[in-house]
This record gives structure tokens, C-alpha cells and sequence, in this order.
């Protein structure tokens, strides 16, 4: 008697009715999505597959540090780049030759007009921004004409025709601070071209329109090499290979699993259904993910990977006792009954635990991390439900002498397997474990330990480009980029005076514009006018005031007086001083190949307008210097440029800060030299009599980074700590006893340890598929250990002791455990080739949890049953809880520790979505409760200690 | 230089000061292209011998932020053929900029020589003669466009003639040394003010000038408020004049590098 009795016997009368329901949902589910995905206008209600690689969406859209990169990204007038390198190793001179700076021109050309139609965009003005294109023949030169002149000047208008017209525009480039180290490459071997975009979604297009003229370019001779990079362009990419990979890489694997199941079953047919049901778990799955408006994130492309094992695990624990049990009655619903009866309990908590892990993860701060947690649960209990119900009435579908052949022969099912070089292996492990349980505890112990000094050495990184493989084009194009630039990666440190936003609160908004139109054309002047100009499409202009017009209403724009209201801030010498104190500081920590600012500028302006010397080189010595160097360098082909550094009313400026490399420990670690350098030298001026407070603050992806990371460092450890308490809990409760509920935490422990400290061991950094694979680690490895134990406990009953017992633990639930460890180990090898590396991490570490959690099962669990016998099964049979003293003080410890984890975390969450799910999903468990409450099963005395009669 | 003086028609125009007399522009005699391309250049940048305006510049972006700058326009013909003249721009605000000037003497055989004058730095620049086509004092308009674009730089085609306007197509000889690909001017049949000009490339207008408002003014008719747009950025920088006056008295002196340093005040103030 089990309380799922009656699901799997409603599974076993209606097998046909059973699956009918299944893939007639699923078929719904495929409708639902795939009607909005191929049809978005038809079905404006329901919603289609997003994809969302944008690594900023590991932070919830109104974290406060988002919503300051999104404002000052916007005051600033900053965009995310194309940015294509242009490299000539071969020639002395690098790109600085006709040939080079001929192809770098035309590619600039091309990319100029990449907008509207030339991207097969409606909008005209979408694609890439014109004016702030950085290219040699768009930006300004300023420099020293003949004596007492300055020129203004397009710093390559056309391309050279000699070499000395070549070299002469690296000279002018290099003398210009913004441009050395940006455009060109401070050895005067590479040139950058910076292509900013009207929005990121543009990226994959101009990619694309530029890789035919880049092969065109190519064709032309020379030794150029092109890399196309920058941040849109990494997520695009990576959006495509992620669909590449669930669409390879998961089917791989589910191949490999399926043969892997043959050679251990040989029966086709049956193992059919374990494939099935990964199929089913996964369509519901990813169906409700994208139906209910969720994004394809790196997070949630995974749930197919992370649900496919757990589906299949539980499937192989029944597979693998009716192999070795059917040839005993040949009876499919008797077989098939009995194995359901003593696996049903142990695959519910297996799956609970599973959900549990993975459940956890909704409390992560990361929403694409809690989607994933929420939706992997949920995987998992279909998987759970799919299994008990579809495998029975699958059995019952089959002809039965399509299972002839099946299993191991009758009666002989132990001696069978044991012959077998894997039953030889585990009968030699049970005997091992046996005699050597303290050697087998010792060396548990002197592991943990060695684990405990890896996990100590765990550095916490992570880096979106490096999810790309050392091979991959990107990763490529940014080695060799920030091997020749001062770096590609970009952060901004940006000054406000405390407390002062940079975009008020609909200030845009209350600006009036002026009229776009002329006034309407007065009557007695041509309200009879002919229509459109012929061949212009313009509209005939109406007539000016004073020329018969009427005089428009609103005669200036927004009343603006010429003297600022508030303090020009950053015109000021001093701060303007401070700032490059500041750039300083930050090259000194050497991840940073350099930096822009505004007082770079003023600098640049003041050297070239007095006389062009490096003792110029310098910030004026008075406020009205410095704003006639500005007024200066605006008079340029380029007046908008100012307006990236700083805001026009002066109180708000940023400092483009490039880091060689994007490891969040290094964005980090200039984050913290800054903190030191700004507690040394605060950011305090008086100007004007006025005390100015200054606030710096980061923004920028770089930084974004690493504020997401720390989050789910925190967030991880936490939501790991509650799924950890949650699922000792469940083993209490499972095996109605406090230390039974501790042993079966302790393989997992020591896997996560293990895996943990090798992790610090051999130098990997802790990043973001590591911290999430945790939550699985936990939900698989406590599968086995329940598995081992219930089935343990079970013979110890019907043999006695531990002695007669363990040989027989070692058998048929041994074997079910190996074989799971190979099928998943094998299984998932197809990631290990993947391209992307938290495909790889999620293969290694599938393989890695199920072997040392296996291993760990069988021997160290072993072992300590057998030291812990007399506890273990001790000669009181009480069961209830409250008998037990110890089982009963654990059992509340662990309680108040999982409503103290958990809730705390539930709490600082505040309302999000989930708390909605949950607030839904409370009183239908409720329900759930009262009802099977009611069974009749219940009012039998013996329910009580059910698992144990 | 054909093309900046329409837009330019709005600085310039409080300036110029051509007789009263030319709205006696015969509404039959259909006049030439040249006819109308000189009367138009006439109108927004030679009316009157001389001319002083104070001008009140407003730059605004396209998120909305305005900043303004306030300034006097001195200008004097040399000759009475529409060809040499001298600039004198004196900068009153933001206060920061106060002092900041601007010379240009303008030739139409030669390259236009310019200085520039920052009295934070106490420097005196000479700006080399290179690309007019920068933005001048960071707002929507070029530098080209305030002192004027030469007459030959463009080949001009009448394509219309509606009631009101001339409608005039300007083609760039040299098309590799601007950024347009072609300007069209509506130009005001009665008094030949350029009352639009848009600015085309790839068939999109992306930048255009317009006068707002127009007033007589010592009998000459006065462009005083104009704008130009810049389409692709979005944006704006209108300008309105103030105490326009024509025929006053500029001394040749004052528009020499000397009084560069030594403003003269006595024309500067209001």
C-alpha cells in the first residue's frame, strides 16, 4: 500500500485515455507558442518565443544601479557598438599604408549609410548612427596650422595616395588623446572602427550586411585581418549558438541516452517511453515558459539540459527492477504494480528534493535565475508525474509478447546480474565497504577536508565573453583587439553633485519644442497654392511672419535664460584637475588601458590653441578657459562629441574608463582601488564661494557585471543553504527519523564539496552556470541516497541485519544507481563539445555530480550503516516523530531553519511575480491537503507508520 | 557658398540691407536663374552698406536641453558688387564666454580669412582656411553658413515656380568637399528671402533652415527669427535679432586683428 496507488492503477485501467491526455496537452502547448512565434500579428494575445541574451537582464529592470546606466546612458547620448578591428601584422607600418587606409575608408562608407532600408528596417533612421561613428574619416583633427593658426579638420577626408600621407594620419591620430588607444592602436598597427547603434537589436544586421564587404575587402589583397566584435554583437551571437545548442546539443544527448538505454535493456520498445516522457517534460515545460511571456534567456535555454536527466532517472529506476523482476511472474501488471509499490515513495521524495533544489533558486535576486528555478521544478514534478502514470500505461499498451524476451531470466535475476562485470564490480564494492568502513570513513573525511581547502580558494568571476570557447571568432577578435587597444571593454565613472539626478523626472517631456513647421500660408497669400514642389515631395513652405505669415504662437522654445541657473560644475579648473588625478589613479591599476574624460579634451583643446607643445598640454587656469576651449572644440564637424562627456548644463560628467579585459574581478578590483582613492582625496570643491559635494558612481556593462554576480554569490549560497534545509526536512519526515534524515545528506555533502573544492583546486572561476549548477547538484545527488537507503532499509527488514542485507543492496538498487550514473555521465558528453562554455561546465558537471554522488552512495553510505547499525535500526519500532527525542529537536532545528532561510529571502524579495504564483498556489495545496486527508487510507491507525510496516 | 546663404538668410538677413527697393521685383518678367540666385544672395547677406544686429542664439538638443548664447554681428560690404565684406562677431553670453570674438573677412575669388579671439586665453587665432562646413560655436548652424557660401561652389536649377516661391535645386561642383548631395531654396518671389532650404542626402532631407519671422526694418526686410533642424540627430538652434540696424557708421579699422583684443564697445552695446 502506497499512496499513489491509485494514480498508477487509474494509469494501468486507462493507459489509452492516459497518454491520449498527455500528448494531447503537449500539442496544445506546441499550438500555443508556435501560432505567436510564426505569426505574431494572428495572435497579438498570446506570446511567442523571445530570446534575451542581454546579460543586464540578470538584474531586475528597476535595480537601482540599472536604472542609473539606462539615464546616464541616455543623458549622454551613449550606445552600445559594433566595433570592427582592422590589424596589418605583415605590413612596417601596420593599416597605415594606401592600400589599408583605402579599404578602411570604403568600409567606413559602407557602414555610414547602414540604416532604414539598406538593413530592411522601416524606420530610416534605425541602424547605425552617422554623426557618432568613429572612423578616421569622420572624426575631427585639430591641430597647429602655420604659425598663429589652428585647423579644424576631418583627420583623414579621403584616403592617402602615398605612404607619408598615410603615416601622417597615424601622427595626427596619436596626437589626439581620444583617438590613440581608440581608434588607432597605441603601436600604430590597428585601427578601431566604433559603429554606434539606434538600438542593440540593429547589431545582427549590421553584422551581416558587413560581412560580404569585409570578404569583399578581403579579396582585394593585402595582409588586413578584420574582427568584428562589441558587446550587441557577443549577445547576438550568443543567442544564436544557444538555439543551435538546444536544438544539437539536447537531442544529442537524448540520442546517446536512448542508446546507452538499449545496450542495458535491449528492448527497444520499452525504452521508448523514458524518451517520451523527456520529450513531454520538456515540451510542457518550455511550452509554459514561453506561453506565460517568459524571454529564452542563457538561463532558461538550459531548462531542457537540466530536465532531460532528471526525467530519465526515475524512468531507469523502474525499467531496471521490471528487468530484473519481470521474467519472475511474466506478468506485465503484476510486475509493473510491485515495482511501483516500492519505488513510488522513494521517486516522490527524489523529485521533491529535486524541486526543492531547484524551486530555491525563485529566491535567487537574479529573475532569469529564479524563471529558471521555478521552471525546472516544475520540469521535474511533470517529469515525476509523467513517470508514475505514463510507464505503467505504457506497459499496459504493449503487446505482451513484445516483452518475451525482456529481463533478466526468471528466479535467476541476482545471479544474472551479479555475473555481469558491473554486478561483479558492486558485489566487490559492498564487500569493500563492508570490511573497510572506517578506512572508507577516514578517507571520506581527509577528502572533505582537502575539499574544504579548494572551496577556500574559490575566486568568485565570471566574464559574459568568455562564454565563448578560446576558438570562438568573438573570443578571437577580442584577444587580438585588446592586445593591440587600450581595451575594449567599457565602464564610466561617472560625477554628480550628491544627491542631484542627472535626468529629472520627465524632463524631456516638459520641454517645448519649437513648431517643426512653418505657419500656414495667410489667405490673401496663396491659401490656393499649387500641391508639392514637382520631384522635391517636400511640401511648399508657408510663409515667414512679416512676409504675409502669421506669427507663430509660441516664439522661442522653452524660456531659457543665457546665465545657467545652478554652477557650471565641470568647467571648473580644480575638478577638471581632480579628474585626471582620478585617471590616474585608475590606469594604476593596470586593468584599465585607459580612459577619455572631459578634462582629456580640454586639455587636447588648450595644447593645440596656444601653441601646440606638451608643456599646453594642460587644464586653463580660469573657468572661462575652459568654456572658450569648449566653444572651441565644438566648432567642429562634431559638437555633439562634448555631449558624451558631459551634460550641457556642466553638473554631470562620466569618464569612459577601457579595461583590457571583462573578468568581473578585475572591474572589481578597479572599483576598489577608486573606493581608496576616493576615501584619500574626497571629491569636495569649492567653487564660487559654494561648497560642491561630489557623488561618483559606475555604470557601464563591465560594471553591471559585477553587480549581478555579487548578488548571485550571495543569492546562490543562500537559496543552496534553504534548499539544503528544506530537503533534511523532507528525509526526516521520509524515513521518519533524525539521523536516517542526516545520512542521507551526507553524500551529497561531500559531492558538493568535492566538486566544489576541486572546482578551487585546479583554478576555475566560480561564475554564473557554476553557481546555478549547485541547485542541481543538490536536487540529483540526494537521489541516489534515497534510493540506496529506502531500498536498504526495506531488505534490512525482511533480512535482519546489515550483514545479509548489503549484498542484496548492492544488487538490483546498486545496479539501478550505476546504471543511472552511466546513462546521465554518458549521456551528456554531446555538451562537452558545445561552443559555449556553461554548456561544457553543465556536461562536466552532470557527469562529475552523478559519479561522486554514486560513489559516495554506495561506499561511504555503506559504511556508515554498517558502523551505525544498532541506530539505525534500532529495536523500537515507534514511528511518529514525537517519540523520538533527537529526531524530534532535529526535526524542529531544521524546521525554523528553513522558514528562517527561506523567508527571510522570500521577504527581502518584496512582491514580484512568484509571490503571485505563490499566493495562487497556497490554497490549491491546501486543498490538495484536505483532501487526501480525507482518504480512506487515513483512518487506519496504520497509516502512521506506513513506511515502516 | 550658394547654399549656407540661405539658410544663413537668417543671421545674415538682420544684417543685410539691400535697398528698399527690391520687392519692385516685376511679378511678369520672369527672372533668370542668375538673376534670382544673386537677388537672393543679395537679400540674405549684402542688404544695406552696413549692418549691426544683436542676435540671441538658442541651441537646442534633441533630448530638449537649450543652452543659449548672445551675440552682436557687425558686418560692412567693401564694395557695392555683392562680393567683399568683413564679419565682426562679438560674443555678450554666457558670461564665460563674453569677449569671445569672431572676424571673417569674406572674398568671393579667394579662401575667407578668419581669426578667432579668446580672452580667457588671451589668444588670437587665425582659423587656417579649411572646411567651413564645422559647426560654428557648437550650434546647428556651419561657419559657412554665417559668412555665406560662394555662389560658384554650386550649380543652381530653377524646377519651380509656384505663386509664392522661386523653388531653386543647388548642386555641389566639387560633391566630395561638402556633405549634401543637393540643397533646394524656396525663395520668396516678392522679396527673394529664402524662406526654407532643405538640405538632401540619399534623397532624405536631413537638415533644414527656415525663416519664422520677417519685419521691415529701416525699409529693408529683415529675416528676425530663423532656425535651422537637423533631422537626423533631431535638435534645433533658432536664432532672433534684436535692435537691427542698417547703415551705421563701421569704421574700416574696426574690423582689423587689433580690435580683436579691443572690442569696440561703443557698436557693441545696446
Amino acid at each position: 500500500m502506497h499512496p499513489g496507488k491509485w494514480l498508477i492503477d487509474f494509469a494501468l485501467d486507462h493507459p489509452r485515455l492516459v497518454t491520449a491526455v498527455m500528448v494531447g496537452i503537449a500539442a496544445v502547448l506546441i499550438a500555443l507558442v508556435a501560432a505567436p512565434s510564426l505569426a505574431p500579428d494572428t495572435f497579438p494575445m498570446l506570446s511567442g518565443v523571445k530570446v534575451d541574451t542581454d546579460p543586464e537582464n540578470m538584474l531586475d529592470r528597476d535595480e537601482p544601479v540599472r536604472i542609473f546606466h539606462n539615464d546616464m546612458r541616455e543623458v549622454l547620448s551613449l550606445y552600445d557598438m559594433v566595433v570592427v578591428g582592422v590589424v596589418n601584422d605583415a605590413h612596417p607600418n601596420g593599416v597605415f599604408n594606401v592600400q589599408s587606409l583605402r579599404n578602411i575608408y570604403d568600409l567606413t562608407e559602407f557602414a555610414r549609410s547602414l540604416r532604414g532600408e539598406a538593413l530592411g528596417v522601416s524606420d530610416p533612421r534605425a541602424g547605425v548612427i552617422e554623426v557618432d561613428l568613429i572612423a578616421p574619416s569622420m572624426v575631427d583633427s585639430i591641430e597647429q596650422g602655420e604659425p598663429g593658426t589652428v585647423t579644424f579638420e576631418w583627420l583623414m577626408p579621403r584616403p592617402p595616395e602615398t605612404d607619408e600621407e598615410a603615416l601622417a594620419v597615424r601622427e595626427k591620430a596619436m596626437r589626439i588623446p581620444f583617438l590613440n588607444g581608440t581608434l588607432v592602436s597605441e603601436d600604430g598597427k590597428a585601427i578601431s572602427l566604433y559603429l554606434p547603434l539606434t538600438s542593440k537589436d540593429m547589431s545582427s544586421r549590421v553584422y551581416s550586411k558587413l560581412q560580404p564587404m569585409i570578404a569583399e575587402l578581403e579579396q582585394r589583397g593585402g595582409d588586413d585581418a578584420y574582427y568584428v566584435t562589441g558587446q550587441p554583437v557577443a549577445e547576438d551571437v550568443f543567442g544564436v549558438e544557444m538555439f543551435k545548442q538546444m536544438a544539437i546539443s539536447a537531442p544529442l544527448a537524448m540520442l546517446v541516452i536512448f542508446l546507452l538505454m538499449l545496450f542495458f535493456f535491449r528492448k527497444l520498445i520499452l525504452i521508448i517511453s523514458p524518451m517520451i516522457i523527456a520529450m513531454l517534460a520538456v515540451i510542457y515545460t518550455m511550452g509554459l515558459l514561453i506561453a506565460t511571456g517568459n524571454t529564452i534567456h542563457i538561463m532558461s535555454s538550459m531548462i531542457p539540459i537540466f530536465i532531460m536527466p532528471i526525467a530519465v532517472l526515475d524512468s531507469i529506476h523502474i525499467l531496471s527492477e521490471f528487468f530484473d523482476r519481470y521474467q519472475e511472474t511474466r506478468d506485465r501488471r503484476k510486475t509493473i504494480s510491485a515495482v511501483m509499490a516500492s519505488l513510488f515513495m522513494p521517486m516522490l521524495y527524489t523529485s521533491l528534493t529535486s524541486a526543492a533544489g531547484f524551486g530555491s533558486l525563485a529566491l535567487a535576486p537574479i529573475p532569469p535565475v529564479q524563471v529558471f528555478g521555478i521552471f525546472v521544478a516544475l520540469g521535474v514534478l511533470l517529469a515525476w508525474l509523467f513517470t508514475v502514470m505514463f510507464i505503467p500505461a505504457f506497459v499496459m499498451m504493449l503487446p505482451e509478447r513484445s516483452l518475451e524476451n525482456f529481463g533478466a531470466p526468471a528466479g535467476h535475476a541476482e545471479e544474472a546480474g551479479a555475473h555481469t562485470a558491473s554486478g561483479r564490480l558492486l558485489r566487490w564494492m559492498g564487500r569493500f565497504a563492508y570490511r573497510n568502513a572506517k578506512a572508507v570513513i577516514a578517507a571520506s573525511v581527509v577528502l572533505a577536508v582537502v575539499a574544504a581547502y579548494g572551496i577556500s580558494l574559490i575566486e568568485v568571476n565570471d566574464n559574459p565573453t568568455k562564454w565563448f570557447r578560446k576558438s570562438h571568432p568573438i573570443r578571437v577578435a577580442d584577444r587580438v583587439l585588446n592586445e593591440h587597444f587600450g581595451g575594449t571593454y567599457m565602464a564610466y565613472l561617472a560625477l554628480s553633485p550628491e544627491g542631484e539626478q542627472a535626468k529629472p523626472m520627465e524632463q524631456a517631456e516638459e520641454a517645448e519644442e519649437e513648431p517643426t513647421d512653418a505657419p500656414d500660408l495667410p489667405s490673401g497669400l496663396g491659401g490656393e497654392e499649387p500641391g508639392l514642389p514637382a520631384g522635391l515631395g517636400g511640401e511648399e513652405p508657408g510663409l515667414p511672419a512679416g512676409l504675409g505669415g502669421t506669427p507663430s504662437a509660441a516664439p522661442t522654445a522653452a524660456p531659457t535664460s543665457s546665465e545657467p541657473e545652478a554652477l557650471e560644475i565641470f568647467k571648473d579648473p580644480g575638478v577638471l584637475a581632480y579628474i585626471n588625478r582620478m585617471q590616474a589613479a585608475l590606469v594604476e591599476t593596470e586593468a584599465v588601458g585607459k580612459s577619455n574624460s572631459l578634462a582629456d579634451i580640454v586639455r587636447t583643446v588648450h595644447r593645440d590653441l596656444i601653441d601646440g607643445t606638451e608643456a599646453s598640454y594642460r587644464i586653463p587656469d580660469s573657468a572661462s578657459a575652459v568654456a572658450q576651449c569648449l566653444m572651441q572644440y565644438q566648432s567642429s564637424h562634431r559638437p555633439g562629441d562634448l555631449w558624451h562627456f558631459v551634460t550641457p548644463d556642466y553638473r554631470h560628467t562620466s569618464v569612459w574608463v577601457q579595461l583590457r579585459s571583462g573578468d568581473n574581478v578585475d572591474m572589481q578590483r578597479v572599483v576598489e582601488a577608486m573606493e581608496a582613492f576616493f576615501a584619500e582625496n574626497p571629491p569636495v570643491f569649492e567653487i564660487a564661494g559654494e561648497t560642491v559635494r561630489l557623488e561618483p558612481q559606475w555604470f557601464g556593462k563591465t560594471y553591471i557585471n559585477v553587480v549581478w554576480q555579487e548578488k548571485m554569490v550571495t543569492g546562490m549560497l543562500m537559496s543552496f543553504l534553504g534548499s539544503f534545509f528544506v530537503v533534511l526536512l523532507m528525509m526526516t519526515v521520509l524515513f521518519r527519523s533524525g539521523l536516517w534524515g542526516l545520512l542521507s545528506m551526507i553524500p551529497l555533502t561531500l559531492t558538493i564539496a568535492l566538486i566544489y573544492g576541486v572546482l578551487g583546486l585546479i583554478g576555475k572561476d566560480y561564475d554564473m552556470p557554476v553557481a546555478v549548477l549547485s541547485s542541481l547538484t543538490l536536487g540529483l545527488a540526494v537521489d541516489f541516497a534515497i534510493h540506496f537507503m529506502a531500498r536498504s532499509r526495506e531488505l534490512q527488514r525482511e533480512n535482519g541485519s546489515w550483514k545479509d542485507t548489503y549484498a542484496l543492496a548492492f544488487g538490483e538498487p546498486a545496479r539501478a544507481i550505476l546504471r543511472n550514473v552511466i546513462v546521465i555521465a554518458v549521456g551528456f558528453t554531446p555538451l562537452l563539445f558545445a561552443p559555449l562554455v556553461p554548456y561544457n561546465t553543465v556536461g562536466v558537471f552532470l557527469a562529475s555530480i552523478l559519479l561522486i554522488s554514486g560513489v559516495a552512495t554506495l561506499l561511504l553510505l555503506s559504511s556508515l550503516i554498517r558502523l551505525l547499525e544498532p541506530l539505525l535500526f534500532p529495536k523500537t519500532r515507534v514511528c511518529s516523530i514525537t517519540c523520538r527525542c533527537g529526531t524530534c529537536i532535529l526535526t524542529a532545528v531544521t524546521a525554523v531553519l528553513v522558514v528562517w532561510v527561506n523567508v527571510v529571502q522570500f521577504i527581502s524579495k518584496g512582491v514580484t511575480q512568484f509571490t503571485i504564483v505563490s499566493i495562487i498556489a497556497l490554497p490549491i495545496l491546501m486543498l490538495g491537503c484536505f483532501l487526501a486527508s480525507r482518504r480512506a487510507a487515513c483512518r487506519t491507525r496504520e497509516a502512521l507508520c506506513e513506511t515502516e510496516d | 557658398m550658394k547654399f549656407s546663404w540661405l539658410m544663413l538668410s537668417g543671421i545674415l538677413a538682420g544684417l543685410a540691407c539691400a535697398g528698399l527697393a527690391v520687392p519692385a521685383v516685376a511679378q511678369d518678367a520672369a527672372p533668370s536663374v542668375d538673376e534670382i540666385v544673386a537677388k537672393t544672395n543679395h537679400m540674405a547677406y549684402y542688404q544695406g552698406a552696413s549692418g549691426r544686429a544683436r542676435v540671441k542664439m538658442t541651441i537646442t538638443d534633441s533630448q530638449g536641453r537649450a543652452r543659449s548664447k548672445e551675440f552682436t554681428m557687425l558686418r560692412k560690404n567693401m564694395d557695392d558688387q555683392d562680393k567683399t565684406q568683413r564679419f565682426y562677431v562679438y560674443f555678450h553670453a554666457p558670461a564665460d564666454e563674453r569677449g569671445t570674438v569672431f572676424m571673417v573677412h569674406k572674398f568671393v575669388d579667394k579662401d575667407d580669412d578668419r581669426w578667432l579671439y579668446m580672452p580667457a586665453l588671451d589668444v588670437v587665432k587665425r582659423i587656417a582656411a579649411s572646411d567651413e562646413r564645422t559647426s560654428f560655436v557648437g550650434s546647428h548652424f556651419f561657419y559657412e553658413d554665417v559668412s555665406g557660401r560662394g555662389l560658384d561652389e554650386d550649380h543652381h536649377e530653377l524646377v519651380e515656380t509656384t505663386d509664392t516661391y522661386y523653388v531653386l535645386k543647388n548642386t555641389p561642383k566639387d560633391p566630395g568637399s561638402v556633405e549634401f548631395d543637393s540643397y533646394t531654396m524656396y525663395i520668396h518671389k516678392d522679396t527673394f528671402i529664402p524662406v526654407l532650404t532643405q538640405y538632401e542626402k540619399g534623397g532624405e532631407v536631413y537638415r533644414e533652415s527656415k525663416a519664422l519671422a520677417v519685419e521691415e526694418i529701416q525699409g529693408y526686410k529683415t529675416v528676425t527669427r530663423s532656425m535651422i533642424s537637423d533631422m537626423n540627430q533631431g535638435g534645433q538652434t533658432t536664432l532672433e535679432y534684436t535692435s537691427v540696424t542698417y547703415d551705421t557708421d563701421l569704421p574700416d579699422d574696426l574690423f582689423t586683428e587689433r580690435r580683436l583684443r579691443n572690442a569696440p564697445m561703443e557698436h557693441l552695446q545696446d
